[in-house]
């Protein structure tokens, strides 16, 4: 045969390597079992290599609808939550956290269990009356992994954005709410607004005769305070106010809720104060801070306050007493997060101290930012802090050193949460800003000019902020949920 | 009467009968090989293991590969995620290794498979993604030379349905 060739003409040899190479081509799919045919396609992580194979032939069609290469693609790309496995949250989407304070202490462990991971505060609610938020649940991962998909590129290019006016004359917003139900807002001029997720305007709670200073959501029952020393109980469905609490002698600044009965104040008067907000009663008091009270968070039957007199302290609730105080901080501690295991504090000092719950112990120092850690959120093993430095700083808990420094903003940064995927920052430069979590690289400005960025709360395809625009007060709210048409 | 293991040799016979030898630890990048061997003990090393699902080509080819990677250290079967997230990189010498004509590249990803080499797998499989990736359906059949059996109507239906994933 060598001996053929030999003798063939360059056109000839053109010719027999048409006919041949087609001959030594083989199609890998129909040749190996499928078990490593997967194997294969469990290197390609483009989607859109994935979606361009299925349309070569039936055969791989076939193996392209095969939901494990979905399911692989999915933890690539860490979707790692299953829309359909998701559970209504036992607990309302508490989103954002009344003032400076920490957020979410109900973020889970880290997402490291692949699919049986953690469902967030966030997610989307399973059952939702009458609202265009109710999505069929999601039959595979190949769905799945679709609708993340399609998120993601909204968050980075689309999305629907819709603006109102909250007031016509300036007014600061003090916290902002996103929860499955509603928007909720409330502002220096004591009034609270409630939206639903659209943002459409539902009622005003009036009651408050100051600035509104800090609240909490709980499924329908909101739970507020502020400068008038009151803590009112509403009903968010009719807007009627359920309770009026007495016994602040000063400034309600923070308040979280324990359990669907019980919330927990904390105030410039110096004290705690635990309350049944079914029956409106007083139930009790947590003495022992020498300053004002700034923050608290609640994990279980702990609550862990920060305090203008540099200390922090750990209360047992159904106890009523003080479990530790946290000694180090040189000034003033403006926020706090817990996760049961771990307390990390904010503070005048420009330092971030992470603390044992437990035993009180001061576990690391992190420092880096130049001014006031008005903002912190801890989730998992990783820590993001907000400064009036203007720098947005991702911390590892692990090893307590920092991860990423994003120079955020010009100004403060004034709010900010993070999630699996992203960091969304804003600040009183008027800018809101969209982070990749991983890489600490700038994904988006969805604020680029106005007056100042109030607050900001976001959730997997949704996020509102507050914003000074032209002396007026506005909200914003994008809608990153894909078209159901595309949905099919 | 165990003598020194790096020293030990087999010898593999393919399904066609024909012999090689090689270094014991080589062989041992199979997991098969090595639990064999480990399972009838050092008498294993004196009579021939026959591998009867490859051929003499395949097997020296694997062969081959062992012997360039018979230092490595030995992939467990639970860092299986890790090594494989990195979809891409495969080093030269194993580009070098994987530029043969397609029956070959099959023939030695079902031999890994079978001998149970889960690098030279991964290798392979590897090698198989990065011909996809980039291609258009039309690339990709001619590259394996597919025979496109949709019918138009079909085509047009799944090209809509993973509209979604092309750049916008």
């Amino acid at each position: 045969l060598s001996d053929l060739l030999s003798i063939c003409t360059s056109q000839q040899l053109s010719f027999v390597h048409q006919f041949v190479s087609p001959l030594l081509k083989k199609d890998p799919f129909t040749t190996l079992p499928d078990e490593l045919c997967l194997r294969i396609l469990s290197f390609i992580d483009d989607p859109k290599v994935l979606v361009r194979a299925s349309q070569v032939s039936r055969r791989w069609r076939d193996l392209l609808s095969d939901d494990m290469t979905w399911k692989n693609l999915c933890v690539k790309h860490d979707y790692q939550r299953r829309m359909s496995e998701i559970e209504p949250p036992l607990h309302p989407a508490e989103v954002n956290q009344p003032e400076a304070c920490a957020f979410s202490p109900q973020d889970h462990e880290p997402a490291s269990h692949g699919f049986s991971g953690p469902l967030t505060s966030t997610s989307l609610p399973a059952s939702f009356e009458g609202s265009a938020n109710t999505r069929p649940a999601l039959k595979s991962y190949k769905s799945h992994f679709k609708q993340r998909y399609l998120v993601d590129a909204a968050w980075r290019t689309g999305g629907r954005n819709t603006s109102r006016n909250i007031t016509q004359d300036g007014g600061v917003v003090t916290s902002l709410h996103l929860t499955s139900k509603y928007i909720i807002v409330a502002l220096d001029n004591a009034k609270i607004h409630v939206f639903d997720t659209e943002g459409n305007p539902l009622r005003t709670l009036q009651g408050h005769v100051m600035g509104v200073w800090a609240m909490v959501p709980w499924d329908d029952i909101l739970v507020s305070g502020g400068c008038d020393r009151d803590v009112r109980v509403w009903d968010l469905s009719t807007g009627a106010c359920l309770h009026t609490m007495r016994g602040h002698t000063s400034t309600v600044r923070c308040l979280k809720m324990s359990d669907a009965n019980t919330a927990i104040s904390g105030s410039r008067d110096t004290t705690l104060r635990i309350w049944d907000i079914r029956t409106g009663l007083f139930k009790n008091v947590l003495v022992g801070h020498q300053a004002s009270v700034r923050c608290l968070e609640i994990k279980d039957d702990i609550v862990v306050s920060g305090s203008y007199d540099a200390t922090a302290k750990v209360w047992s609730i159904s106890e009523g007493r003080c479990l530790h105080t946290l000694q180090g901080h040189y000034s003033h501690i403006y926020a706090i997060a817990f996760d049961g295991r771990r307390v990390a504090t904010g503070s005048l000092d420009t330092s971030v101290r992470i603390w044992n719950a437990q035993t009180g112990e001061c576990l690391a120092i992190l420092q880096g930012h130049t001014s006031l850690v008005g903002q912190l959120q801890m989730r998992g093993g990783t820590l993001v802090t907000g400064g009036s430095d203007g720098s947005v700083r991702v911390w590892s808990l692990e090893r307590y050193d920092a991860i990423h420094r994003l120079a955020a903003h010009d100004n403060s940064v004034t709010s900010l949460q993070f999630d699996d995927t992203r960091i969304v920052s804003g600040g009183s430069d008027g800018r809101l800003k969209v982070w990749d979590l991983k890489t600490g690289q700038p994904v988006r400005e969805l604020i680029s000019q106005g007056g100042a960025v109030w607050r900001v709360a976001f959730e997997d395809e949704k996020c509102v902020a507050t914003a000074e625009k032209n002396s007026r007060t506005v909200m914003e709210v994008w809608n990153f949920s894909p078209p159901e048409e595309m949905l099919r | 009467m165990s003598a020194d293991k790096s020293t030990q040799r087999v010898t593999l016979t393919s399904n066609e009968n024909t012999n090689i030898e090689v270094d014991r630890v080589v062989a041992e990048r199979s997991m098969l090989i090595k639990n064999l061997i480990e399972d009838l003990g050092d008498d294993v090393t004196s009579a021939p293991i026959p591998i009867p699902n490859v051929n003499d080509p395949v097997l020296r080819k694997v062969v081959e590969w062992c012997e360039h990677h018979r230092n490595d250290a030995v992939q467990s079967a639970d860092d299986d995620n890790d090594s494989r997230k990195k979809t891409t990189d495969i080093d030269e010498w194993d580009q070098k290794f994987m530029q043969v004509d397609q029956e070959m590249l099959f023939e030695i990803i079902l031999a890994a498979n079978y001998l149970d080499i889960k690098a030279l797998l991964d290798v392979g499989c590897k090698t198989v993604a990065n011909m996809i990736k980039g291609k258009s359906p039309e690339e990709i059949r001619k590259t394996f030379n597919i025979t496109n059996d949709f019918t138009p109507e079909e085509e047009e239906q799944i090209r809509r349905e993973n509209e979604w994933a092309e750049d916008r």
